[in-house]
C-alpha cells in the first residue's frame, strides 16, 4: 500500500514551479555544497585583508528592498556593493506600494524594470524572496525571510567564528562544538547557522526553552540539549539569540528571571566557559537579558573573547564575496558561474 | 420525452449490488430499464459503452462553489461545469461564501441561482452558526427547509463544546447531519503547513495533527451522546482514523471523507514554498496518508470528497504564509481516486463508486431523492466511466474558473467521459477526436450524436 504514495503519487506533478535557479541567486544555504561555501568565504576572507579591491562591480547597481526593519544588515549590503565599485541604490520605500495593493513580484518587477542586477530583500513572510526570484532575471539576495533563512549572516558567522578559532585557511570546522543559545525556533539566523556550520563539519547545539528550542529542531541536523552550563562546558563558539519576548503572547516564557536563570549568558556562566571559547551575538543584543553586560564586551582575559563586532566586520566582506560571485563570478570562475 | 440507451457497459450500482455488464434505458429523466441486450429500435438516441464503466451520478458532499462574493475564484455555473467535467452529477456546497450562508434568504439565493446557472444538482450546506462565527446558533429549521441538507462552519470549526452539544441536539432532531471542519485553533495560530520537518526547515509554523484528533475525540462523544449524525470532513491524520475507527466501532453516528489530496500527498509538496500544496487540514506524512489510504480501504472511511476549494491565480501568488488555503479537486478526483484506490488495488470498483454516490447521498439524505442509485424508476444521474484513459492534467483541461491544483502535469489513467443529470447529457468526451461538450440541464439540442 505504502509505494502508492512513494511511487509517483507521493510526488506532485512534474510541472510544479521548481526551486529557483540557485546559480543566480542567493535565498538559502539550504541546498548549497559545501565547497560553494568555502569558495565564498576563502574569498570573503581575503576581502577582509587590508588593500585595494578594484571595481569588479563597476557599471553594476544593486537594489536593497527592505520590508522590515534593518540597519545594519542593509547598510552591510551597501558598503559591500560599495566597495567592489556597484552603484547601491535603496528602494525600501517600495514596500509602500504593497500597502496599497501591489503583490510583491509585481513590487520586485518594477524594480527590475528600473535596471538593476540585484536585488537584496528582506521580507517578514518565508519564501517570499523565492517568489521574487521566479518573477524577476536580476539576481535576488536573501536579506532575511520570517523566521525561514538569513544566508549571508550564517556564512558571516562561520568567517568569524573560523579566523577567531584559527579556521580560516580551510575553512574546516571539524571537531569544533558550536552552542546557539535562546529564541531558536523564532531565528532565521539559527537555522542559517546550522546549515552552513553542520555543512562544514562542526557539532551545533540548540539550547532554549522547551517552547522556544522544540526537539523537533533536531530535523536541522543539530543536537537540542536543555542544560546551558553542561553545554557551556564543551562549546567552542557560544552564539547568543535575542530573546523575541513580543512574539511569544504569553507562551513558553513566563519571565525575565526564570529566562535569565535558565539560558542567559551570566557572567557567573561565562566565566565557567573554556577559555579559548568565543562568544557571539548577532544583534541587536539586549544586554542585562540574554547576555550580561560585561560578557557582550569579554576581551578574553578575564571572561571569554566577544567577537561580536568582527560578526559586523565579516558580514561586509562576506557580502562582498557574494555579490562579485553572482555579479562577475568569482576569481577562476567564468563570469555568472554563481553558487551552484 | 425520447429515449437514451447506454449499451454494453459494465453497469455498478453499489445499492443494488449490481455489477454486470448490461445496458440502461433512460426516459422521462428516470432509469426506465436495464438488461441485457434491450430494443434498441425504441431509443432515439444510443451511447455505446463498450468497455465503459456505468455507475449512478458522483456525489460530491464538500466543494466550494464560492459564490456568492467570490465569483473571481469560481461562479456556481463554473464550479458546477467543474464537477460534471470531473463526473460529478451532484454537489453539496459550503456555507463559507460572502454573506455566509447562514440564514434562509442565502439558501435561497444559491438554489435559485444554481436552478438559473448550474450544470449538475446542486444542493447547499448551511453555516451551522451566524457568521461562521461559532457564538449564535442558525435558524436550523428554517434553513433546513429552506434546502440545506446538512450544517457545518466548514473552514472555522465549532470551538466550543457546549455550542457543539446545543447544535448536535438540534441538528439531531431534524434527523440532518454536522460535517465539522476539525481543527483546535488554540493549537493552530499562524500556522501554514504540517508541523513536521518541512515545516521547522522552511520556518513556517505548524499546524499539528493533535489539533484534528483532539476535536474528533471530542465530537466523537457529543455525537454519542446526543445521537446526532456527526461528518469528520477531510480527514488528514493517522491518529484521525484511528479515533473515527474506534467510534464507530463503538456505535457513535460517525462517517469520515478523504480527500485526493490527502491519500497521495504529503507536506514534500509545500518545499520550495509551493502554494499549491497549502491547504487545510495541511498535507501530512507518509504515514498518514498510508492511514488514510487504510482506512478508505477497510471502510472507517466510507466517502470519498473533493473539498474543491478554487482561488484566482494571483491570490495563490502570494508568499507562502499569506497565500489562501485550498487546491481545486472536481475534475482530478474521480482519476486520482481511481489511481490510488482501484488501480493499486487497494479496493474493488463497487467500493469505489458507493463511496462517490450512495455513501455521500445517505449523508445528506439524498438516497431519499433517488439520488446515488440506478435502479429502475430512479433519477437518471449517470457517470459514464473509462477506466483506461490515460490524460494529463494540465490548466488548459481544467472547466472551472481556477487552475490552482498541485495535480498539475500528472498524467493519470481513468477518466469521466460522459455525465447524464436527469437523463440529459450534461457533459460529453466520448469521442475522442472531439473537444469536451457541456450542456446544462433542459438545454440540451433536439438531437444529439454519441
Amino acid at each position: 500500500m505504502s509505494t502508492i504514495v512513494r511511487e509517483g503519487l507521493g510526488r506532485p506533478g512534474g510541472t510544479l514551479r521548481a526551486m529557483p535557479d540557485a546559480t543566480r541567486h542567493l535565498l538559502q544555504l539550504e541546498g548549497m555544497s559545501p565547497a560553494t561555501m568555502r569558495a565564498l568565504l576563502v574569498r570573503a576572507q581575503a576581502f577582509m585583508q587590508p588593500g585595494e579591491k578594484g571595481k569588479p562591480l563597476a557599471g553594476k547597481t544593486v537594489a536593497t528592498v527592505f520590508f522590515e526593519d534593518s540597519t545594519r544588515t542593509r547598510t552591510s549590503f551597501v558598503l559591500a556593493a560599495k566597495r567592489l565599485g556597484a552603484e547601491a541604490v535603496d528602494l525600501s520605500g517600495s514596500g509602500t506600494s504593497l500597502s496599497k495593493g501591489e503583490t510583491l513580484d509585481d513590487t520586485a518587477r518594477t524594480i527590475e524594470a528600473m535596471g538593476v542586477d540585484a536585488i537584496v530583500v528582506r521580507v517578514k513572510q518565508a519564501g517570499g524572496p523565492h517568489l521574487i526570484a521566479r518573477a524577476v532575471k536580476c539576481s535576488v539576495l536573501n536579506a532575511g525571510d520570517g523566521k525561514h533563512e538569513h544566508p549571508t549572516q550564517g556564512l558571516l558567522d562561520v568567517l568569524a567564528m573560523a579566523r577567531a578559532k584559527g579556521r580560516a585557511e580551510t575553512f574546516d570546522l571539524t571537531g569544533l562544538t558550536v552552542a546557539i543559545v535562546g529564541d531558536v525556533n523564532a531565528s532565521r539566523v539559527a537555522r542559517s547557522d546550522v546549515i552552513a556550520m553542520t555543512a562544514l563539519g562542526a557539532e551545533v547545539v540548540l539550547v532554549g526553552p522547551p517552547a522556544q528550542a522544540p526537539r523537533s529542531l533536531g530535523a536541522l541536523g543539530a543536537k537540542v540539549e536543555r542544560d546551558l552550563d553542561a553545554v557551556l562546558g564543551r562549546a567552542d563558539a557560544v552564539q547568543m539569540l535575542r530573546v523575541q519576548f513580543e512574539r511569544h503572547g504569553g507562551k513558553g516564557i513566563a519571565s525575565r528571571r526564570e529566562y535569565r536563570a535558565g539560558y542567559a549568558l551570566t557572567t557567573a556562566r561565562a566565566k565557567r566557559m573554556r577559555p579559548d571559547a568565543v562568544v557571539m551575538h548577532p544583534g541587536p543584543m539586549n544586554r542585562g537579558m540574554e547576555i550580561d553586560d560585561a560578557v557582550a564586551d569579554g576581551d578574553g582575559i578575564e571572561l571569554p573573547r566577544s567577537i561580536v563586532l568582527d560578526q559586523v566586520s565579516c558580514g561586509v566582506a562576506v557580502r562582498m564575496a557574494v555579490l562579485e560571485r553572482l555579479l562577475v563570478g568569482g576569481p577562476g570562475d567564468g563570469p555568472g558561474d554563481g553558487l551552484e | 420525452m425520447p429515449t437514451t440507451l447506454i449499451t454494453n457497459a459494465r453497469v455498478i450500482d453499489p445499492a443494488s449490488g449490481r455489477d454486470e455488464t448490461a445496458d440502461v434505458a433512460i426516459r422521462d429523466g428516470l432509469v426506465a430499464e436495464i438488461g441485457r441486450d434491450l430494443d434498441r429500435s425504441i431509443a432515439d438516441t444510443v451511447i455505446d459503452a463498450t468497455d465503459r464503466i456505468v455507475t449512478p451520478g458522483l456525489i460530491d458532499p464538500h466543494v466550494h462553489l464560492r459564490e456568492p462574493g467570490g465569483e473571481h475564484k469560481e461562479t456556481i455555473e463554473t464550479g458546477t461545469r467543474a464537477a460534471v467535467a470531473g463526473g460529478f452529477a451532484t454537489v453539496c456546497c459550503m456555507p463559507n461564501t460572502t454573506p455566509t450562508m447562514d440564514r434562509p434568504e442565502i439558501l435561497y439565493f444559491v438554489t435559485s441561482r444554481a436552478k438559473e446557472t448550474a450544470h449538475c444538482r446542486v444542493f447547499p450546506v448551511a453555516a451551522a452558526t451566524v457568521g461562521r462565527q461559532g457564538e449564535q446558533m442558525v435558524e436550523v429549521q428554517m434553513c433546513q427547509n429552506a434546502g440545506a441538507v446538512a450544517f457545518s462552519d466548514d473552514g472555522d470549526v465549532v470551538q466550543s463544546a457546549g455550542m457543539m452539544k446545543a447544535l448536535l441536539t438540534t441538528i439531531g432532531e431534524l434527523g440532518s447531519v454536522f460535517m465539522q471542519h476539525c481543527q483546535d485553533t488554540t493549537l493552530t495560530q499562524n500556522a501554514a503547513m504540517h508541523a513536521g520537518t518541512v515545516s521547522t526547515k522552511l520556518g513556517l509554523t505548524g499546524w499539528p495533527r493533535e489539533a484534528e484528533e483532539i476535536i474528533i475525540e471530542r465530537d466523537a462523544r457529543l455525537a454519542e451522546v446526543t445521537g446526532c449524525r456527526y461528518h469528520v470532513q477531510h480527514i488528514s491524520s493517522a491518529g484521525s482514523v484511528e479515533i473515527v475507527r474506534r467510534a464507530r466501532r463503538d456505535g457513535a453516528p460517525i462517517t469520515a471523507e478523504a480527500t485526493p489530496h490527502h491519500l497521495t500527498l504529503t507536506h514534500e509538496a509545500c518545499d520550495g514554498f509551493d502554494t499549491a500544496a497549502k491547504v487545510n487540514p495541511p498535507l501530512r506524512e507518509l504515514r498518514d496518508a498510508e492511514a488514510i489510504l487504510e482506512g478508505v480501504a477497510d471502510g472507517t472511511i466510507t466517502i470519498l470528497a473533493t473539498d474543491h476549494a478554487p482561488h484566482a491565480a494571483d491570490e495563490k501568488a502570494a508568499p507562502f504564509e499569506d497565500a489562501p488555503c485550498g487546491m481545486i479537486g472536481l475534475e482530478t478526483a474521480l482519476s486520482i481516486y481511481i489511481e490510488a484506490l482501484v488501480n493499486s488495488g487497494l479496493i474493488t470498483w463497487p467500493e469505489l463508486i458507493a463511496k462517490m454516490t450512495i455513501n455521500p447521498a445517505r449523508l445528506c439524505r439524498l438516497d431519499e431523492r433517488g439520488l446515488g442509485m440506478l435502479a429502475v424508476g430512479d433519477l437518471a444521474d449517470i457517470t459514464i466511466i473509462d477506466p483506461d484513459l490515460e490524460w494529463t492534467v494540465t490548466s488548459r483541461e481544467l472547466a472551472g474558473m481556477s487552475s490552482n491544483t498541485p495535480f498539475l502535469g500528472r498524467t493519470v489513467r481513468g477518466r469521466a467521459v460522459a455525465t447524464l443529470v436527469g437523463g440529459e447529457v450534461v457533459m460529453n468526451r466520448l469521442n475522442p477526436h472531439e473537444s469536451v461538450q457541456f450542456c446544462r440541464p433542459g438545454r440540451a439540442p433536439a438531437s444529439a450524436s454519441f
